[in-house]
């Protein structure tokens, strides 16, 4: 069990799922993409503009799960300074940042279609560009500022201004008057996107997963070998 | 449990984050009218007084039967099923513009029962389904 | 060929641009990742030639820098 908290074990382990995700991550996304272009069948309303839902949306909610765990594990490290966590956020943080872009792009390439307009100033696309902000903040804080401490307590702030952001993003379109719809998919509550759209939207939420997990791995490997390097110096 | 140094950590965090979390509340509370992306015809004919110079938006569905093309004008009554509002607009409307489906204008009121439109987006609801299905469900209905 | 597939009723820029884009962020992300991460392993190698043949000895019994000079002379 303690195994798992030791970081060479952790490393060690990381290499391995590394060259597991490696071998299922280009299949499943053609397949994802495939099915997303041509199988699925067009929307009743919209015709083939829904098609850019199965990149929108998966991208929309790794991009939220993101900055979740960033912040919990950030506050967790000011609070009980648990160091590796530090390590798991940074590893996040920019796998966050691409997908809230990709989500405000493809939403803004979306829009024009079937809205009528590239962007609008409503509270679920305003407090979205809101957590890009607070994404490259949070990175440019703990890449830029040297002192470790004065880093860890801003990017606490900005993860405590963060998750607040998240329940307006999540709620926005309950509590305002919104041009964004409201949400099709609900785990508690009914669905009103049809099956055979579901099953494209699930295999490239998969594959936009494991590719999360092939960025994170990588990242982590990178920040635990910052950290070697560091005390190699020390030496 | 917990040390010293952690729980004084604790209590800062749990006081700061609660105040913040009453700030925010506090702003959104005041700034209500600017988050809102647009009113409701019942929201506008329950204000007392309106700014007929000031652009706004009004939002809701475009009642079945009242869309009316003229030449340079197209003409529509937007309803949210208890007030409605007039709505003209010159210009092209986007192509998922229809009869019984969400609608946001762009412009400015000339009373409270006619609203002269800039622009006109249209709002779509959260059901996505192939048309075999809708037809389906359509033949289901009747 | 049925050309519409790829026009999608007139809505091919809007679906085939946000996949390209898509593609293309994810790809950058990629490769950028790749090559900090090859240059930090080939750096931390070069720094722990220069130490000493003990302290050399000394660090290649942490698992992690074995795990690090292993995954370096795999590529």
């Amino acid at each position: 069990m303690f195994k798992f908290l030791n970081p060479s074990y952790v490393f060690h382990l990381t290499g391995k799922i590394l060259n597991f995700v490696k071998i299922f991550i280009l299949p499943i996304s053609i397949i994802g993409i495939i099915f997303a272009l041509f199988v699925s069948p067009r929307d009743y309303i919209q015709g083939e503009s829904v098609r850019i839902m199965y990149v929108h949306v998966p991208s929309a909610w790794i991009s939220l799960l993101c900055f979740a765990s960033i912040s919990f594990l950030c506050i967790l490290n000011f609070l009980f300074k648990i160091k590796s966590a530090s390590l798991i956020y940074k590893s996040l943080a920019p796998i966050g940042l691409v997908f809230n872009f990709i989500a405000i792009f493809t939403g803004s390439l979306w829009g024009k279609p079937t809205w009528g307009t590239w962007w609008v100033w409503d509270a679920r696309l305003t407090s979205m560009l809101v957590l890009m902000f607070f994404y490259i903040i949070f990175i440019l804080s703990y890449k830029f500022i040297k002192d470790d401490s004065k880093a860890l307590k801003i990017c606490t702030s900005i993860s405590v201004l963060g998750l607040i952001n998240l329940i307006i993003i999540k709620y926005s379109v309950h509590w305002w008057s919104t041009l964004h719809q409201q949400p099709s998919i609900n785990l508690s509550g009914e669905t009103t996107v049809h099956y055979s759209m579901l099953i494209p939207l699930s295999i490239m939420l998969c594959a936009f997963l494991l590719y999360s997990a092939l960025i994170f791995l990588m990242k982590y490997r990178i920040e635990t070998i910052r950290v070697k390097r560091k005390r190699l110096k020390k030496l | 449990m917990l040390n010293n140094k952690t729980k004084n950590r604790l209590t800062i965090f749990v006081a700061i984050s609660i105040l913040t979390i009453i700030a925010i509340v506090f702003i959104f509370k005041t700034l209500e009218d600017n988050v809102l992306y647009f009113y409701s015809p019942s929201e506008i004919s329950k204000t007392d007084e309106i700014n007929l110079n000031n652009k706004i938006r009004i939002g809701g569905m475009v009642k079945e039967g009242s869309v009316k093309t003229s030449e340079d004008e197209i003409k529509f009554i937007v309803t949210d099923f208890k007030k409605e509002i007039i709505v003209s607009f010159q210009g092209t409307v986007p192509a998922l513009f229809a009869e019984g489906k969400g609608v946001v204008a762009e412009g400015k009121l000339k009373d409270k029962k006619f609203f002269v439109a800039k622009r006109i987006l249209a709002k779509h609801d959260e059901n996505y389904m192939p048309p075999e299905i809708k037809k389906n469900l359509n033949k289901n209905a009747k | 060929m049925n050309l519409n597939i790829f026009l999608m009723n007139g809505h091919g820029f809007y679906v085939w641009s946000s996949f390209l884009l898509t593609t293309l962020a994810c790809l950058f992300l990629f490769l950028k990742t790749r090559k900090s991460l090859k240059k930090l392993e080939k750096e931390f190698i070069k720094e722990a030639k220069t130490l000493t043949n003990k302290e050399f000895e000394d660090i290649k019994k942490q698992k992690v820098v074995k795990a690090i000079l292993l995954s370096y002379s795999k590529n």
